[in-house]
This record gives C-alpha cells, structure tokens and sequence, in this order.
C-alpha cells in the first residue's frame, strides 16, 4: 500500500468517524440550525446553473466527505493552502474553488501521489475536515459566464460589453482612453501585481477583447480591437504575436495578468450568486489573490 | 558554400546524441520555414524569431535563423497538454492573419531560411540553455556540480550556493543581469535565500519535485502554468518549506543560450558568419 492511499484511508476514517471533530464556536453554532451537507448545495447548484450537467467534467468533489454538515462556504480562485487556513480561521468547512487543489488542470492524483507535499496538504484538509468541490467548468457555461460578469462588475465595464460571434472573445468598446491610463486603471480594480504590458503607452485605445489564454483567441479578435487582454497566456504566445503585430506598423497592445487577475472576480460573483439559494450557511469569498510580485 | 539542408546535416553530426527527428505532436527541429536548398549567407541564433529579429539578420546579410520557438505563435500542437499552452491555429486563421502574413512576406521576400533546434539541443549532455543563464547571471562560481563524473552543466546539476542575501535582492540581481523589467516571484521578499535551483523554460511540478529532493530556498525558472507549479510553491511558502519562486520569463531564461548555441556553431562551421541576436523581452510593466 503506497502513501496515498493510507492517507485516503486515514482521511476516510477521520471523515466518517467524527472522533477528530473538535467544534469550533461557529461550527458549535452553525449545526445547531443546519445539517446542510456540501453534497446537497452541490445538487442546488445543479439545479440553478440554468445549462446541463456535462461529462466528463472537472466539476466534482476533490477530497473531503460530501455528506458532512457544512458550517460555511468559501468560495476562491485557486484552493491553496493559505486560502485554506483563512477558510479554517473563518469557520468554513466547505471549500469551492475554481481551479485545482492538487496542482494539475484535473488534481491528477497520480502526478503527484509520491510526493511528501501532496500528503501535507491532505493532511491539512483531514485534520480540518474540510471538502473540496471544483467548480469550473459549469461557472463558465452559466450564461452570461459567471466568471466574465464578476470581471465585468470588478471593472465598471458591465455597460461597455460589445457583441461578438466568438462566444471565446469578450470585446468591450470604453471611453478613448490612453494604453497606459487603461493600464493603471486596470492594475488598480483588479489589485494586480504583476501585470505585463506590449505596446505604446501614448497610443489612445477604445476597443478591447479579453481573449483568454490561447493564440486562436488572439488572432480571433486582434482585427477588431486595439487592445488584446489575456489572463496567463504562453510567452510565445500572444506577447510574440502583438509584438510582431506592432512590429509589422499596427497600432496594437497587450495586457497580460496573472491567471487569477481575470478570473477572481468571478468567484465572488459565485458567493452573491449561491446566497440567493444557499440560505442556511454563512458564505464567504476569500479571495487567493496575485500569486505574484515584481521586484522594484 | 553551405546550404541550409547542409547546415542541419553539420549540426546532426555534431550534436552528440541521437537525432530526434519527430515529435508526436507538435513541430520537430529541422527546417520549419524557407528553402532547404538554400545556400546560407549567415546565420543568427535567437530565443525566437521575431519580425524585428529577422530584420536585423537581413540587414547584416545572413538570412538562417535558428531558433528555439516557431515564427508563428504556436508550437504546433494540435492537442497541447493539459490545456498548458495553445492548440495551433487552423490553417485558414493563420494564411488570412495579417500579422502572420506580413511576417511570411517578410521571410519570402529575403529568402529567409528558419530552422529549429530545441529538442536535440536540449538532449545533449552539456546544458547550453543552463551554461548560458549561469554565466549571465555571473553565478559559475557558485555551481554546485552535485553528481561527481557528470559533465558541469549535465541537466540535473541546477544547484547554485550563493552569499547568503533576501529574495528581494537575489530578484533585483537577476532583474539587472537579465536586463528585464517583468520578473515575477512568490515568496516573502525579506527571506533569507542561500541555495538556489537554476531552470529554464516552463517549469512543471514534476521538474520542481525532482529538484526540491534537495534542500532549495528558492527556484529561479522562466516561466510556470498558473495552476500547477505557481501554486505549488505557493503552497510550499505558506507551509515554510521552501521560500520562493523567481520567473524571470520565457525568453530571458532560453535567450542566453542561444549565445552558448552561437559558440557551438562556430567551432564547426566556417562557411558563414554566425550572430546572437537576442529577441529581448517582449514585457514592459507600469512605473
């Protein structure tokens, strides 16, 4: 029997027995008017996602028991250990994020099986009983996308929105601004730290398209804008390809957050949202924030 | 005389290891644009060959460019890897891009030639991408060569022993040896760091598994997916077992090798003149 599955067992034994549940005050407080189990908020989700439920999906519980009493909800980007412990520090149980928990697209287990920080984190989750849902892909295929109206409402853009053909682009058309104070203004709504930039500061830009993390994305919507804006996206990717693009005399520019600086502020859209059918537990987004800073 | 056929032939003979010609998906080395018959009148190394990098080769007479990265925003693939990177464009967006086409212009126009070289060069003993960081970053000094019988700069031998300083100060070093404005880190920027784990490129958790097997304060790499090792050592910060990450970005880590690359070339090719052309980073970033 290899590490893991010990530690599966343990957390299975720990989960199910309940000996290791020392309550907290607002645990102790919280199961007095709720036996809520993540397991039914997940079926409430089901139900009020307005689109069906695919397969395969992401979207499924990553570790933790399902049928426990929750005591509240986090919602977050990306489920790390120190959004963890500030879910612990808040008395939330129960834990939704949009991104992994175990470090690969779909917390491939057996990438990462071996290694001794895998069974930390594990351990960290048992000790707290906490479970883990992924809530992704069925966020984005909400309409509108709960991830893009959170990032609309965290700008001030949701009266900017341009139509498109690409369901993958969003284009907005804003007041004509400068590349730099769009930039600025950006790095301040969104709390970003470390935001990168192609292109001339002075050019004045009114039209941009947030084009995700992928090049067809960027060819896409290129044409039609003067602003291109992905969230993490390979370096040799759409910074190669507006440089070239700038290169070649077009009056073109990029921004490029971190991964979480487009997507954050769609997991607390999520929280407003589940408190409209989630009324027993309190629910909290705890945001993991920029995993990044530049050096001055 | 040398032709650009020729020249991959030359390099296939020098390159030590056995050639790698097919990827399962995704570009192979070899020629990827131009004319294999064409005869060589210089050539450049680069991280990635940009439109400007192409001009420059031009304008000083030499119309081979080897590089690390394909001209055309995309490595090919049509089904990357756990979504890491982009699946390649259809053809259709691409012919009709106008950036694309102005760059394809470009390349027929002066007769250009692109070859690729990363796999192979990559496979060799010797890790010319390291050597080339090591040495900008002037850290050669400080190489821990961990397996003994190994060549130096052998894959596996990242490890470097540095006077002890903070991760603010080992960022900025590494920010003014680069020469770049955009490196990003995660960890607390008053920690103490003394050992430090050199990479290049993406680096993945499987990669950063193999070298945390020995104690590591900080990793210095060029990139990471923001899902996978960025919070990997997220984690490890907050659980005190390591004290940070250093990306630098893609083409500051990759680009100083293709001056190693230069090197090689020229200690079997005589027929042309051979230039480093960095690419340079592609970032600037707010004041």
């Amino acid at each position: 029997m290899d590490r893991t599955e010990m530690s599966r067992r343990r957390f299975c034994q720990l989960a199910g027995s309940g000996l290791l549940f020392a309550p907290t005050l607002s645990q102790a407080q919280m199961s007095m008017s709720s036996k809520l189990t993540a397991r039914e908020v997940v079926a409430r989700i089901h139900k009020n996602v307005g689109v069906p439920w695919r397969t395969p999906t992401a979207d499924e519980f990553k570790v933790g028991d399902p049928d426990a009493p929750i005591t509240g909800i986090t919602t977050t980007f990306m489920s790390t250990l120190d959004v963890l412990e500030r879910s612990v520090a808040a008395g939330n149980n129960f834990i939704i994020t949009h991104e992994p928990t175990f470090w690969s697209a779909a917390d491939i287990v057996s990438d990462v099986r071996d290694d001794p920080f895998y069974d930390y984190k594990l351990n960290f989750i048992a000790k707290n009983k906490l479970v883990v849902w992924r809530f992704h892909d069925h966020w984005h295929a909400h309409r509108p996308d709960g991830i893009f109206t959170g990032w609309d409402r965290a700008m001030g853009w949701e009266s900017y929105a341009a139509p498109s053909d690409n369901p993958f682009s969003h284009e907005y058309v804003i007041p004509e601004t400068s590349f730099e104070e769009l930039a600025r203004e950006m790095q301040a709504k969104l709390k970003t730290r470390s935001m990168r930039l192609v292109g001339d500061p002075k050019s004045k830009v009114a039209r941009v398209a947030n084009a995700g993390h992928y090049i067809q994305q960027c060819m896409q919507a290129l044409p039609h804008v003067d602003v291109l804006l992905v969230f993490e996206c390979r370096e040799w990717e759409a910074a190669e390809y507006v440089r070239d693009a700038i290169a070649a005399g077009q009056k073109k520019a990029l921004i490029q957050l971190p991964h979480e600086g487009g997507e954050e502020a769609g997991m607390d859209e999520c929280a407003r949202w589940l408190r409209t059918f989630v009324p027993e537990v309190p629910i909290k987004f705890i945001p993991s924030g920029d995993p990044f800073w530049m050096p001055g | 005389m040398i032709s650009a056929q020729q020249l991959l032939e030359r390099i296939q003979k020098h390159v030590g290891v056995p050639w790698q010609s097919q990827r399962a998906d995704g570009f192979s080395d070899g020629v990827l644009q131009g004319n294999a018959e064409t005869i060589v009148t210089g050539i450049v190394t680069t991280f990635t060959p940009t439109l400007e990098v192409l001009r420059k080769a031009v304008a000083s007479g030499k119309n081979t460019v080897i590089c690390r990265e394909a001209p055309f925003y995309s490595r090919g693939e049509r089904a990357p890897l756990f979504w890491r990177n982009g699946p390649a464009p259809p053809k259709e967006l691409v012919d009709n891009d106008t950036v694309c086409r102005a760059k394809q212009e470009f390349i027929a126009q002066n007769n250009v030639v692109i070859l690729r070289l990363c796999e192979n060069w990559d496979a060799r003993e010797n890790d010319g991408q390291l050597r080339g960081l090591a040495r900008a970053f002037g850290w050669e000094q400080f190489h821990v060569s961990s397996k003994k019988g190994s060549p130096e700069y052998h894959p596996h031998n990242v490890y470097f022993s540095l006077p002890n300083t903070s991760l603010n100060s080992l960022a900025q070093s590494v920010r003014e040896k680069s020469k770049i404005q955009c490196p990003r880190v995660i960890g607390d920027s008053s920690s103490s760091v003394q050992k430090v784990a050199l990479t290049h490129g993406v680096l993945l958790v499987a990669e950063a598994e193999r070298i945390l097997r020995e104690p590591v304060d900080v990793v210095v790499a060029g990139d990471a997916v923001e899902w996978e090792a960025a919070p990997y050592f997220q984690d490890l910060v907050t659980a005190k077992k390591a004290k940070g990450l250093v990306l630098i970005g893609h083409e500051a880590s990759e680009e100083p090798g293709s001056g190693v690359m230069a090197e090689w070339l020229k200690s079997f090719i005589s027929e042309a003149p051979i230039e480093w052309i960095p690419a340079g980073e592609p970032f600037w970033r707010l004041s």
